[in-house]
Order: C-alpha cells, then sequence, then structure tokens
C-alpha cells in the first residue's frame, strides 16, 4: 500500500482579459512577490515590465556562444589551410591575409553557435525539458492555452500566507481562485 | 517595459507640436550663410581656377554631392517603408523621416555642376571619348572603344541626360506628394483613415522610384568614374550605407527634438530602441554587402573587376579600408549589441554621430582614390587645349582641402534644409489615427 500526500503548490487565479492580467500583474509585483508567473494564451507586450522581471542572463550565453563559434572556424581553416597544409587556392596567399577566404566559415559557425546556445540556453534557465507540472493538477489551468489568462503565487514565496494572498488575487480582480496542490508519491 | 502612464488622446498636442522658429533663426542663417559663400567659392574652383585645381575639386564635389545625398535618399526610403509596411510603432517619429525626405530635391540641384562639360571631362572619360567621336558615335566606338561599343545602349549622353532628369523629378515627386498628404492631415478637423490608405497604396509602385533612383545614381555618378569597372552590388552597396546613415540622422534629430522639450508623450525610450535597433541592422547589412562585393571580385580575380579594390588597397588607402573593416563594423557591431545603450537617446545619438563619421570615410573612399589615377591619365576631350594633369599618382597634394570646402558647403545646406523643414510643420502628425499606438509602444 502505497500512501499519497499532498503538498501546497500555490495558488492559481484567473483574469478576464489581457489586460487584467497586466494590471494584476504590476499590483502584484509592487506587493513584492517573487515566486510567480503569468499564463496567457498568447504573448502581451510589455507584461514583462509589469512583471518587474529582471533582463535574461542569455543573451550573454549567446556573445559567448558566438565568439567560441567564430574562433573555432578561425583555428579550423588556419590551422588546416595555412600551417598543417598550405594550400594554394586562385593564387592566394598563403598567410593571415588569407583571411577573407574563411569569413564564410567565420559567419556560419558564430550564427551555428549562437543559434544552438540560444536553444539549449533556453531549454537550461527555463528548466526544459520536464515530464509535469504542479499546475497541471488544476482542472481549469488547459485554458491558459485557449481564453483563459492566469496568475499563480507559489507557496514557496516568502510573502506567501493561505489567508492575505488569497485576498489579495480576489481584490486585484482574480476568480476561479484555487489552491494547487501537486502529489507526492 | 511597461509605461507608468498610458498615453491617450488628452496627451496629444491638438493644434500641433511645433518648433519655436525663433531659436532656430540664428542655427539656419549661419547655415545659409556657409552655403551661400562655401556655393560662390566652389563655383570659382569648378569653373575658374587652374586645370589642376578644377580637376581635382570635381571629385571633391562628387563627393560631397552623393554623401549628402545618400541621407536625402534614405529619408525618402524609410518614409516609403514606413508607409507600405503598414507600421504603426514609427508614427510619433514619421514627421521626421518625412522632413529628411524632403530635403532630396534640394539636394539634388547640388548635382547641377554633373551636367556641365567643364566638369564631366575631369570625372567621366567615358564622355570624353563619345565627344571625341567624328560622325556617328556608335560607328565611332566600334572601331575605337569596343567596351564602350558594347555599353553604348546605358552609356549614352542622351539617356544619361534622361536619367539624371528622372532621377531629379521623380523622387522629388514622390517625398513631396508624401508629405503634403501626411501634413495635410495636422489640420484637417476630420482627419480619419483615408489619408493613412492613400500613402499606404502610393508608397508601394513609388518604392520602385527609389530602388531606380538610389541604384542608378550610384552607376552614373560613381560606377561611372571608371566606365571599365563593374560591380552588380553597387547599388544594393550605396543602399545599406543610405538606410544606415539616415537612420543616425533621424536619431539625432529626434532625439534633439526630445532634449528641446518636443515630440513629449508620444516618443521615448521605446522608439530610440526601435531605432537603435535598426542603427544596429544596417551596420550589420552594410558589412554584409560590402564584404561580398569585395570577397566576389577578390576570389575571382578578374581584370576588369579587381581595379576597383588595386586602387583602395594601395599604399595609405589600404589602411583606410582595413580601418573601414574594423571602424564600420567590427566596433559598432559589438557596441551596439546592448539593450540600455538603445532606449538612451545620449548614448544612441554618440554611436550615430560615429556611424555618420564611418559614412563620411567609405564615402571618401568611394569617390576619392578614383581622382588620382583618373586625373594623371585622363584622356581629355580634344575640344580642350590641355596636355593632362602630370603623372599617375595615388593622391594628389593640396586637394584635401577642397574635399573641406566641398563637405562644409553641402553640409551647411543640408543642415539649412533639414531645419527649415523641421520648422514648417507639426514635428509628429498629431492627427493621425495610429498616433497613439504609437506612442503607447512597447517591444
Amino acid at each position: 500500500m502505497s500512501t499519497t500526500r499532498k503538498r501546497v503548490y500555490g495558488y492559481l487565479a484567473e483574469f478576464k482579459s489581457a489586460s487584467a492580467l497586466y494590471k494584476a500583474a504590476e499590483k502584484i509585483r509592487d506587493a513584492g512577490f517573487r515566486k510567480w508567473d503569468c499564463y496567457s494564451p498568447y504573448p502581451i507586450h510589455g507584461l514583462d515590465g509589469a512583471m518587474g522581471m529582471k533582463r535574461s542572463i542569455l543573451p550573454w550565453f549567446v556573445f559567448f556562444g558566438g565568439i567560441t563559434g567564430t574562433a573555432t572556424a578561425f583555428t579550423l581553416a588556419y590551422s588546416t589551410q595555412v600551417v598543417i597544409y598550405p594550400t594554394v587556392v586562385q593564387a592566394k596567399p598563403v598567410n593571415i591575409f588569407t583571411i577573407p577566404a574563411f569569413f564564410p566559415v567565420m559567419f556560419e559557425l558564430t550564427i551555428l553557435f549562437s543559434g544552438f546556445t540560444v536553444l539549449f540556453g533556453l531549454l537550461a534557465l527555463m528548466k526544459l525539458p520536464r515530464f509535469n507540472h504542479p499546475l497541471f493538477a488544476s482542472k481549469q489551468f488547459h485554458r491558459a492555452t485557449d481564453d483563459g489568462f492566469f496568475i499563480a503565487i507559489e507557496a514557496r514565496d516568502p510573502k506567501f500566507s493561505p489567508n492575505a494572498t488569497r485576498d489579495l488575487l480576489s481584490e486585484i480582480g482574480g476568480s476561479n481562485i484555487e489552491l494547487v496542490e501537486e502529489e507526492e508519491s | 517595459m511597461a509605461h507608468h502612464h498610458h498615453v491617450t488622446s488628452a496627451d496629444i498636442a491638438i493644434h500641433g507640436d511645433h518648433l519655436d522658429n525663433s531659436k532656430v533663426a540664428k542655427l539656419k542663417t549661419i547655415a545659409l550663410a556657409i552655403a551661400v559663400i562655401g556655393t560662390l567659392a566652389s563655383v570659382y574652383m569648378l569653373f575658374f581656377a587652374s586645370n589642376q585645381t578644377k580637376g581635382s575639386f570635381a571629385y571633391s564635389w562628387l563627393f560631397a554631392f552623393y554623401f549628402f545625398l545618400t541621407l536625402s535618399i534614405g529619408g525618402c526610403f524609410w518614409t516609403l517603408l514606413h508607409n507600405v509596411s503598414n507600421s504603426g510603432w514609427g508614427t510619433s517619429v514619421r514627421r521626421t523621416f518625412e522632413n529628411l525626405g524632403s530635403t532630396y530635391p534640394w539636394m539634388f540641384l547640388f548635382g547641377i555642376p554633373l551636367l556641365c562639360p567643364q566638369v564631366q571631362q575631369y570625372l567621366y572619360e567615358w564622355m570624353n571619348i563619345h565627344r571625341d567621336a567624328t560622325g556617328d558615335v556608335k560607328e565611332h566606338l566600334h572601331h575605337a572603344d569596343h567596351l564602350l561599343y558594347n555599353k553604348y545602349w546605358y552609356m549614352n549622353y542622351p539617356f544619361w541626360l534622361g536619367r539624371f532628369i528622372f532621377f531629379g523629378v521623380g523622387l522629388s515627386l514622390v517625398i513631396i506628394g508624401l508629405r503634403k498628404l501626411s501634413t495635410a492631415q495636422d489640420t484637417d478637423p476630420n482627419p480619419g483613415v483615408e489619408r493613412l490608405f492613400r500613402a499606404r497604396f502610393h508608397s508601394t509602385y513609388t518604392l520602385i522610384i527609389f530602388a531606380l533612383t538610389i541604384t542608378f545614381t550610384g552607376f552614373d555618378f560613381l560606377m561611372g568614374l571608371d566606365y571599365k569597372w563593374f560591380s552588380t552590388m553597387w547599388g544594393v552597396y550605396l543602399f545599406a550605407g543610405s538606410a544606415l546613415n539616415s537612420m543616425a540622422v533621424i536619431i539625432l534629430v529626434n532625439a534633439w527634438l526630445k532634449s528641446k522639450g518636443h515630440l513629449k508623450h508620444v516618443a521615448g525610450p521605446e522608439h530610440f530602441h526601435i531605432m537603435g535597433k535598426l542603427l544596429f541592422a544596417f551596420t550589420t547589412f552594410w558589412a554584409y554587402i560590402a564584404f561580398s562585393q569585395f570577397f566576389l571580385i577578390w576570389y575571382a580575380g578578374i581584370t576588369e573587376e579587381t581595379s576597383y579594390f588595386l586602387i583602395r588597397n594601395t599604399g595609405n588607402w589600404n589602411t583606410a579600408m582595413i580601418a573601414l573593416v574594423f571602424g564600420h563594423f567590427v566596433i559598432p557591431f559589438v557596441i551596439l549589441l546592448q539593450a540600455w545603450l538603445k532606449r538612451n537617446p545620449k548614448t544612441l545619438s554618440i554611436m550615430a554621430i560615429y556611424t555618420l563619421c564611418m559614412h563620411v570615410l567609405d564615402h571618401y573612399l568611394i569617390t576619392i582614390p578614383e581622382r588620382g589615377v583618373s586625373l594623371g591619365g585622363t584622356h581629355m576631350s580634344k575640344g580642350e587645349a590641355f596636355a593632362g594633369l602630370g603623372p599617375i599618382t595615388p593622391t594628389i597634394d593640396g586637394a584635401f582641402w577642397g574635399d573641406i570646402l566641398a563637405f562644409v558647403t553641402i553640409g551647411a545646406a543640408f543642415i539649412f534644409f533639414l531645419v527649415r523643414a523641421l520648422g514648417q510643420h507639426s514635428l509628429y502628425p498629431n492627427r493621425d489615427p495610429r498616433i497613439l499606438e504609437s506612442a503607447n509602444l512597447s517591444n
């Protein structure tokens, strides 16, 4: 026999529209919450600002990823074409001034490595892929991909309190407020 | 980033946001005075000075003329693009596009010296060869210069003249018409959306006039300096510099207007961010095109094509060309990657000024290296009692001062006509149906 314990994930509240979600997000930001998120069927311009989100560190990953690509391509082309096996093509010099011939490869690897860093950096920062999310326990949450606008405040946020947070969500226009519990096995 | 204040129609200046003309009167007077005095001096240099000076200065004039023409053409381009792409983001700053574009008819007038045979003879050797013809020009070329014979359908004087008139009249009508359509709305009590749709429709086919103008002015005025040389990337190369640097001017004008308290509520960091992104995009696009042009010519190594880079990769010109690679691309590319810099009008303005300096270098390297090699060996028209300008050299001593004179003269005129245009109408289209959409921009 296995026993099932449940752990509180947090509150989920629905909002009428994108604009109501935006305004509610500003209030939750101003109330000082940290562990919370908005869910909407489509991107909402300026929501990152309304949520008070800091800029992502991802651009830096991509910048150094791109530089790595440039350097890799240059090293590859230069060492093979100039150092190991000097190859005279179209009477071009076999030294550093052959570099224009390497530019297409340097360009392509810069793009490729940048693209890879975007993809894998993004997945890592978002902790994806994952098999499940606690919010999937909610019966109404699937509407976030259809016509529902939601905010979820997690219980692990230091400001979270079972009554005050619920009141706050209802005060700023949240409806169908639900305490989401995740199953722990 | 969120706007703390949602802009509503109550924030829009109902009678428009006008430049106080009394505050810019001094600037306009000084600019106009420099332009007039400079033009008089330039007329002397072009027509009455010694042969050596006349020849050198013809190149100075062409360099300065085309440099400022690219900025004006770019203003037309951004106006057309904003209309045709049905954009809402830039309505707040669109009037600056139109004002910059409206300098085009005036700046084109500085091309009038290019119509004079006294100037043409130093710049366009193919015209000298045509003028030397006895009897039928085409028949003469058939025997004298087969390359010019083959190119006769395009490189013949009547067609060249016709194109010159088309360049001057075509794009001028386009920008005057679009600007009128836009400014008429400022005072219309029932503005509606009709003008918006008309501007969008008329910007479609007139975009072709723009493309023909930037491409073939480049072919006729600059590529024609050496009739043996050709590059199919020439038009798009000039376009890349034109779009980039007209955006730099647009950024500077808007930052200046903001600092004077204009464009209040309607333009802010979001708009500068987008304009900064366009500056960044076209910095990259310029490099992509410039390298592609060089790369294909360098790799193929065909005699007719390499002359352009042989001249510019000789002696000190080579140092300048390498400086262009880093200064026009690598440095601004890395700096403009940062988002905060693009959102701040001050830091973005510094980059816009820097970009314009690099554009000067770019166009100096397009036009001026041709001077020493061409004037030394120019085949002069037979009508002139003139025996050439001496040996073929990479540069001509002292000719640099003429470059500065021409640049300051046409530059002062450019500033005069731009500031004049800014003072003529509201600084943003205050009754455009999309002004609130643009004012509340978020990206």
